[in-house]
Order: C-alpha cells, then sequence, then structure tokens
C-alpha cells in the first residue's frame, strides 16, 4: 500500500524510526494499529445490530451526533460473535472523510515498535487474512499482527467480497 | 496571497470556486432583471442592478486571469453602459441579445468549474456575440435617445465596493447589507445554482451546493448560544450529585438546546424565491417555442425552506412548470375562442401550513379533461374499461402520476414523453412530501407540491419487530389495526402465497417485518395480537406487521454509511429518547422489496377489484353516510354512536371519577357529568364494587390493602358526548370498554329485519346504535345548536 508506506515515511521523518501502536485483541491473536490512526476507544458498547448487512457489519452505534457503522473483528477473523458488550475503536476512512468503528475483545496499551521490525505476510497466508493484515512484528510474547484501517473499511470488506458470504465459511488461520 | 492563478487539471483553487459560485450569483439576479426590463423598460434600478452583476465578473475576471471571460464581460458591460445612460433602449431584441450574454457567461463559467480552464482558444464563437453586442450598442446610439436621465447617479455607492470585488471574493460570508440587491431582498442569499434551462443534462455541479451565504446576525446569535451552552455544560459538570440548582440547569440546556436547533434551521432555511428566480426566463422561453402568451406571477416568494429541500424540489417544480405552459395554457387563438383573455397567467404560489411548505402552479389554461385521461388509461391498459365508469374524479386524476402517462397528442420536446408527473411524484415524496392535482375544466389547473419545512426532524412511529426498534415516517402512515391473535385466523386471508388483510372491504397486502428483515421471530410478551401499520408510500399501500407499536417521537435523522445505504431498506438511523438507536424504514422500498405493486398498476389485481366494489358501495351511500364512533361497552358487542354527538374521547384516571349521591360523576371543564356505567366497566378496571360502595369522603381513593399503585394509574376511556334530553341536548359522560374504531357507517332504517333499536351498517357489519342517542338522531341538527 502505498499511503502506508508515504505515511511510514513521514512518521520516520518525525520520530526516528520508531512507530507506536495500540495493541488489542480479538480472540487468541494480538493485533496492533498505528495509534494516529485511532480517533477515539470507547468503551464496552452493544452495537445495534442491522437487519441484512453484511455478517461483519457488528451493527451501528451513536456516537458525537453520527451514527457509526462497526464492523466485528472476530467475524472477520472467522471467530463466533460475542454478545457481550466490547470496545470499538473508532477509524478514520480516509477516502469518504468518514468514520467507522471496529470492535474488538479489548485493548491492551501503546507499544513502540522500531520501523523496519515490520515483516510481510507469509506467502501461505490464505487470502482473506492477506486482504487484512498489514504486516507482522515479533514481540517477545509472540507476534503481534499489524492492521491497516483501510483495509478494514466496511465499503472495502464489501468491494473485496471475501467476506460477503457469512457464518459457515472455513475459518481464517492464523499466524 | 492573490497570485494569478494556474489551473490545475480538474481542480480548482478556493478563490476560483468562490469567484464562480459569486458570479453565478450575479448572473441569477441578472436573470430576473432582464425579464423585468423586457416588462418595465423603464426601470433604473434593474439596469443597474445588470450592469452591477457583470461588473463584477469583469473586474474579479481580470484579476484571476481569464481573459476570455474578461473580454466577453467588457462587450456586455459596454452595451450595459450605454442601456445605463439611456443611449440605448432595451427592446426585446437588446434584451434577448442580453440573455446570450448571460447564457456566454454561464457557459465559460462551468467550464472553468469542471476544467480549471476557461476553454480552448480555437473556439471563437465570443467573437460573434461581441460582435453583436457592439452592434446593438452602435443601433441603439443611432437612435432616438428616450431615456435621458443620468442614470450612474442612481448607482448606490455599494457598487463601488462591488467594484473591487477580490476582496469580497475572499470572504465566504460577508455583510449582505453593504450590496443592497433588487429582486430576493432576503438577508440569506443562496449561492447559485441555476443552469440555463436549455442545458438540463449538466445537472447543478455539487461546488454550489457546499456554500451557503448566512446573516452575520444569525451567525452571532448561534456563536452566543454555544456560549451559552459551554457555560451550562460547565454548571453541569462541576454540579455535585443531587444539586439544588440540577432542574433549573437542566431547564436551561433544554432552552438553549432549543434556541439553537432553530438558529441552526433559521440559517438552512432559504426563501423559496430562490427557486423561482429562474422560472421567468423559462416561461419567457418556453412559451415562445410552444406559442403561448404567459404571465408568470409570484406570491409568497419569501416563504423559508430548508436549503437541501430547495435542492430537491428544484426539478419536479420544473417540471410541473414547463408541463402548465405546454399543456395547460392554450395558444392565443384558442384563449379568445374561450372568451378568455390571450395572455395566460401561470402563478406560483408558496406559503407555510402546519408545518409543511406548499408551492402551487396555477395556471387559468384549459384545465384537464377526465374523460380524455380516462380513454388514454384505458389505451395504455392502466385501467381496465370496466371499472373506468366507477372512478371518481379524483382518481382518475391522480392516474396523471402514474409512470408512463402522458395525455399530450403530439409528443413535444418541451414535455409529453409520458416520463413527466410520475418523476415529479416520484422526487416529491423522496423528500417526505406528496403531489396533488386539481383541475376545472376549462378554468385551470393547480399542482400542488407539499414539502416538509425539514428533513433532518421527522415525526416518526417507533414499532418493534423482532427484538428491535424501527422508526416509521408518520407521512407515510395512513393508520394503525390491532389484530388480536385469536382472530388472526379469520382476519388474515390467504390468496396463493400472500396475505392480505380485509380492512374495509379492501384487501391489504401484509407485509411481515420481522420475516422480510430476517429477524428472529420474538413472540410479544402478551401473544394476544400484533399491530398492522397501513402504511402508503410511491402508490404501494400494504400492511406492515409489527409486534409492537411504542410513542410517536419527533425523530432526528441521522445519515448511514455507504455500507449500510446498500442495503436499501432503511432511509436512516436515529437515537430514540431511551438511548437505543432505532432505524429509519424505507417505507417505499420495504413494499418493493416484499413484492407490493404500486396500487394503480393496470392489471385485475385483487386490489383493484376490491377498489372497485368499495367504490361503488361508497357511491351508493355517499348521502347517508356518517362518521360514527365504533366502541365496546358490554364485552363483544359492537356499539356505535354518530361522531357528530361526541365531543371528545378522553382517558380518565380511575382516581378522578368522584361520586355523589351514589352515582359517579366526572368534572370535566368546571361541568360536572354524570357517568354512565352500564358495562361496569369502572368496576372491572380497578374501582371495584367495594370502592364504589365506599365513597365515604367525595371522592374515591383506592383500597390501599389491594394493589394500589395499580388502581391509581388504571384508566377508564370516557366518551365525553352529547345526549337528547327533555330541554334539548345535554352533555353527559359515558364509560366504555374501549374504542375500536371510527369510520363511516349509514344508519339503517328503522324497522329494518324487524329489529326494536337502531341499526347501522358499519364497513361491512350491522351495528346497534347505542340507545341514548337514537331518539336524539332525527333533531340532532336542531338541537345541537341549541347546545351551542
Amino acid at each position: 500500500m502505498n499511503s502506508a508506506l508515504e505515511r511510514a515515511a513521514e512518521f520516520g521523518a518525525e520520530l526516528g524510526d520508531k512507530v507506536s501502536l495500540c495493541s488489542l485483541h480479538s480472540g487468541p491473536g494480538l493485533f496492533g494499529i498505528d495509534t494516529r490512526q485511532i480517533r477515539e476507544v470507547l468503551g464496552a458498547l452493544k452495537p445495534q445490530r442491522v437487519p441484512l448487512a453484511p455478517e461483519y457489519i457488528a451493527g451501528v452505534v451513536p456516537y458525537r451526533g453520527e451514527v457509526l457503522t462497526t464492523v466485528c473483528f472476530r467475524v472477520l477473523l472467522g471467530l463466533p460473535r460475542l454478545t457481550r458488550p466490547r470496545t470499538v475503536l473508532v477509524l478514520d476512512d480516509e477516502e469518504n472523510e468518514e468514520h467507522f468503528g471496529l470492535v474488538v475483545d479489548s485493548v491492551g496499551g501503546v507499544v513502540t515498535m522500531a520501523h523496519d521490525a515490520l515483516e510481510s505476510n507469509p506467502s501461505a497466508l490464505d487470502v482473506r487474512s492477506m486482504a487484512l493484515f498489514d504486516g507482522t512484528y515479533r514481540m517477545p510474547s509472540g507476534l503481534m499482527v499489524r492492521l491497516d484501517p483501510q483495509r478494514l473499511r466496511p465499503s472495502r470488506l464489501a468491494e473485496s467480497g471475501f467476506f460477503a458470504a457469512s457464518k459457515q465459511e472455513v475459518k481464517g488461520e492464523r499466524l | 496571497m492573490v497570485a494569478p492563478l494556474q489551473p490545475d487539471k480538474g481542480k480548482v483553487d478556493e478563490l476560483t470556486r468562490e469567484f464562480i459560485a459569486e458570479s453565478q450569483e450575479g448572473l441569477e439576479r441578472m436573470e430576473l432583471c432582464l425579464t423585468e426590463l423586457e416588462k418595465h423598460p423603464g426601470e433604473r434600478e434593474l439596469v443597474a442592478e445588470i450592469f452591477r452583476a457583470v461588473h463584477t465578473i469583469k473586474g474579479t475576471t481580470g484579476f484571476l486571469g481569464f481573459a476570455r471571460l474578461e473580454k466577453l464581460a467588457h462587450a456586455g458591460e459596454n452595451l450595459l453602459a450605454a442601456v445605463r445612460d439611456g443611449k440605448v433602449i432595451p427592446t426585446a431584441e437588446v434584451v434577448s441579445g442580453l440573455l446570450e450574454l448571460m447564457d456566454g457567461l454561464r457557459a465559460i463559467l462551468r467550464l472553468i468549474e469542471t476544467t480549471g480552464a476557461e476553454g480552448a482558444r480555437a473556439r471563437d464563437e465570443d467573437s460573434r456575440l461581441i460582435a453583436m453586442l457592439a452592434e446593438l450598442k452602435a443601433g441603439g446610439s443611432s437612435g432616438p435617445t428616450v431615456v435621458p436621465a443620468p442614470a450612474a447617479a442612481h448607482l448606490p455607492p455599494a457598487s463601488a465596493l462591488l467594484a473591487d470585488s477580490p476582496s469580497a471574493t475572499a470572504v465566504a460570508i460577508n455583510l449582505e447589507q453593504a450590496t443592497p440587491l433588487a429582486p430576493p431582498p432576503g438577508a440569506v442569499e443562496a449561492t447559485a445554482t441555476a443552469m440555463p434551462a436549455a442545458t438540463p443534462a449538466v445537472a447543478a455541479p455539487s461546488m454550489p451546493d457546499k456554500s451557503l451565504r448566512i446573516d452575520v446576525e444569525v451567525l452571532n446569535r448561534m456563536m452566543n448560544l454555544v456560549g451559552d451552552l459551554v457555560l451550562t455544560r460547565n454548571q453541569i459538570l462541576q454540579c455535585s450529585p443531587g444539586a439544588q440548582n440540577f432542574p433549573e440547569l437542566a431547564r436551561r440546556l433544554d432552552s438553549v438546546t432549543a434556541e439553537l436547533r432553530e438558529s441552526v434551521m433559521e440559517a438552512r432555511m432559504q426563501p423559496v424565491g430562490h427557486l423561482f428566480g429562474k422560472f421567468p426566463r423559462m416561461v419567457r422561453d418556453l412559451s415562445k417555442t410552444c406559442g403561448r402568451q404567459v404571465r408568470l406571477e409570484f406570491e409568497g416568494q419569501e416563504t423559508g425552506l430548508d436549503k437541501s429541500l430547495l435542492e430537491a424540489i428544484r426539478d419536479p417544480l420544473t417540471h410541473a412548470v414547463r408541463n402548465s405552459v405546454d399543456h395547460g395554457i392554450e395558444s392565443p387563438e384558442d384563449r379568445i375562442k374561450a372568451g378568455k383573455p390571450a395572455e395566460g397567467v401561470l402563478l406560483l404560489r408558496a406559503f407555510h401550513q402546519s408545518g409543511w411548505v406548499v408551492i402551487e402552479v396555477i395556471d387559468d389554461g384549459a384545465g384537464i379533461s377526465t374523460e380524455r385521461i380516462l380513454a388514454k388509461a384505458i389505451e395504455r391498459g392502466l385501467v381496465t374499461a370496466e371499472r373506468a365508469p366507477s372512478m371518481t374524479e379524483r382518481e382518475i386524476l391522480q392516474l396523471i402520476f402514474v409512470a408512463g402517462f402522458s395525455t399530450a397528442k403530439h409528443v413535444t420536446n418541451v414535455s409529453g414523453r409520458g416520463v413527466g408527473m410520475d418523476v415529479v411524484r416520484a422526487n416529491v415524496e423522496k423528500v417526505g412530501g406528496n403531489v396533488d392535482l386539481e383541475s376545472r375544466l376549462g378554468f385551470g389547473t393547480t399542482i400542488r407540491l407539499r414539502v416538509p419545512l425539514t428533513l433532518a426532524i421527522v415525526p416518526a412511529l417507533v414499532v418493534r419487530s423482532g427484538g428491535a426498534s424501527f422508526a416509521l415516517p408518520q407521512n407515510s402512515l395512513v393508520e394503525l389495526v390491532y389484530a388480536p391473535l385469536r382472530e388472526a385466523e379469520t382476519v388474515i386471508e390467504r390468496i396463493g402465497t400472500a396475505e392480505v388483510y380485509r380492512l374495509r372491504e379492501r384487501l391489504l397486502p401484509l407485509v411481515w417485518l420481522d420475516r422480510l428483515l430476517e429477524l428472529e421471530h420474538q413472540p410479544s410478551q402478551d401473544e394476544l395480537g400484533f399491530y398492522i401499520a397501513v402504511v402508503e408510500s410511491e402508490g404501494r399501500r400494504f400492511g406492515l406487521v409489527v409486534d409492537d407499536l411504542m410513542a410517536p417521537e419527533e425523530i432526528v435523522v441521522k445519515p448511514l454509511s455507504s455500507a449500510l445505504r446498500e442495503i436499501g431498506m432503511f432511509s436512516g438511523a436515529t437515537v430514540l429518547g431511551n438511548g437505543l438507536l432505532a432505524l429509519i424504514l424505507d417505507v417505499a422500498a420495504t413494499g418493493a422489496r416484499a413484492g407490493v405493486r404500486p396500487m394503480t398498476d393496470g392489471s385485475k389485481s385483487s386490489e383493484a377489484e376490491a377498489e372497485t366494489g368499495r367504490v361503488r358501495v361508497q357511491e351508493a351511500q355517499m348521502e347517508m353516510q356518517r362518521s360514527m364512533v365504533i366502541f365496546e361497552v358490554h364485552p363483544g358487542v359492537r356499539m356505535a354512536m354518530p361522531l357528530s354527538l361526541v365531543e371528545r374521547i378522553e382517558s380518565v384516571p380511575v382516581s378522578e371519577v368522584e361520586f355523589a349521591g351514589g352515582r359517579a360523576v366526572l368534572q370535566y371543564r368546571g361541568e360536572v357529568l354524570p357517568l354512565e356505567d352500564e358495562g361496569e366497566v369502572l368496576g372491572s378496571i380497578g374501582a371495584t364494587s367495594d370502592g364504589i360502595r365506599a365513597p365515604a369522603q367525595g371522592r374515591w381513593i383506592a383500597d390501599k390493602s389491594s394493589s394500589a399503585s395499580e388502581d391509581a394509574q388504571a384508566a377508564a376511556t370516557v366518551l365525553i358526548c352529547l345526549r337528547p334530553g327533555s330541554h334539548g341536548m345535554i352533555r353527559t359522560a359515558m364509560v366504555v370498554r374501549r374504542v375500536l374504531d371510527i369510520t363511516a357507517g349509514t344508519l339503517l332504517a328503522e324497522d329494518a329485519a324487524g329489529f326494536s333499536g337502531q341499526l347501522a351498517m358499519v364497513g361491512d357489519r350491522v351495528t346497534t346504535v347505542h340507545r341514548a342517542f337514537t331518539a336524539g338522531l332525527s333533531d340532532q341538527a336542531a338541537t345541537l345548536q341549541e347546545v351551542a
């Protein structure tokens, strides 16, 4: 992704070679999103389901006078949906100047990583995960998958077609 | 920041965008003034106004570096200066020339807007225009000078301010007072969006849509209110839980919010006159092509309408006006033959009416021949020949709005392709409005567009289905029907796979919302029945079956993200009073998805058949019909009472029922009314017979030992009505079990079926008229007056 590289370049100029990521959990996996791409972290919420919406749409939540569409990350990973209220990250959709929400199990903390520590997706990764993941960082405790909010946009997910069909699909393999 | 423009491919910088918006606004004014000028050639102010518009464009273009535009504007300015100084008389020719100049300027502006540059240098079409303008100027100067006054003196000093308008274009909001404008005097000034009628293909570009002129006063007031809001918030944040002044703070918050909302709405309001502005030119051109003589008149131009709605009804209104000129107003010869003045009058009228903005297009033309419509409709297969005779005039007129209908004998390039009025209706309904048509043969036609004041806040009914809340916009809601579960088997009938409900002798297609939305069916708590919301939109009428009805609410409409808009069933979402989100159902799309066909669909659908039957019955009974209140006093026994005898239907808390002399009475507007309780309803809802027998303190108090809290809230339905007494009509109150319906019914002859009491036919059912009121029916009219 060009834009990601551009951002990385501009970031490198600011903070040296470091990038700060917000770590988050969904299912057994550990993920990270660049903190500058997160607008806000909303506490435990239960999105209102939208009938007939694609399975990966968790629903809508009110956010600053707008209605925010949220994506359920668990469904994207092929995990069963949870019914308890969960954390919603508000992310920017740069192209349409819209925001959207990402529903994750929980948010950890901020970790700073060397920029060049990002390793690209292994070629053996399945297509669905390829479409979602940006790359991987090796952490002392294990791997952290970096996510690019642009790839998680509801409109982008609809275009990709990998997530259109619902429930019974094969579970996405994790790293 | 002031630098010559380097147009970037496809990109237009902000300065240029503002310039375009401002210039278009100027040209719009110019257009208005020009058509006025043709009628009143002596008006100095009009010329000055046009001059100013062109002069501003010329001044700014030179500065921005658009040479072609400047050259053309300069030529126009020369001619206008001559007109202003009285050297040239503004004849029809001159006006036509100036209109051409305006079209030329607009074309270049559009080019700049889309490409960022003012166009190919090779295309020399401007030179012809410039030559023509020069010729007009020369031709005028040799002629007699009829307008000799030094018009320049009439130019307001503000034109000097406009002359150095680079500064004016640089600010989006400038003080409007500095430039006294002639026709639209409103302080709120829309940036021009009107495109010449000749090029409808180039839809109004999105750019001018995005800017809005606001009176600085309004903005200041909004800022003050925001300041107030912040202060109140601070106080609330510092307020300890349970603080004494909390209610006061809450009240203040409430009033500040309401005021803020009002002023934002006000800022968005635009006078309808902006929309009317382009019609003089359009009607002028149209009447020339169609060979008509039309005088266009306006009324209520200052009527305010939300900007987004103004845009939304631009096209429908244009269609309606074209239709009126082309089909409505006759040719001058025909008009004279019909004994009317040769010049037809087209009146555009706008006014507010109970939360709606009504815009009427009234012509004094030939009117619409219902026979011709019917003949055409039968020919097109829109109506069956059998059904035709039973249609009311109104129904026939409604056929005009059916897709593929056009009565024009010849297809003209103005209208008559049959894609006119259905588009008008669809567009107006899309923004929650409706279209109506009235016509008198030989006297003219009125097309009435009704649109809500704003799109942002909509009255809606919240319903529940499958465990989720949905909002149904009130404007598509016709009525609500409760179907008890035990009757469900009998009232719901099946035709093939479709289910229908028999509603007053009409078959209503039913749509189960939970099934349609693939929700899990959640049986309602009591399992006693379900509700049918009868809705109608875009000609589709159907019953939407929901589990429960919640409160009606004024909802604030929030748009959905594109991913959810694609579902196509929801027009938005809203936050309800309880903090939950509810999706707003798009009723038309719901009907379409469920396969409900528009009612006027030509085929012999069961719907149409039912319709025919209904109309016939109605017509036969028209004279004898009266509105009836249908209610129950004894369980399961339907009773009817003429609505004219019922003053009010009240829900009275049981605690307000008092007893005097062993009889239940009710205080009603300072009067003590005897409370009739034939069906012993009071006893059944909490005022037990024990309670009634113990009215010790006069006022009945709930027995504390029994479920007191329930009793206090129990309410009785009471009809406040008039009944014949010995001295005319007396007012009385009657407790009923429940009110079932208010509908049209017919009183049957007294001795029908040898029955002693009075009977009425209500819908398809025979119903007893409450005996207390049978006596008064005959002389009811006379006695009613006595009471009044």
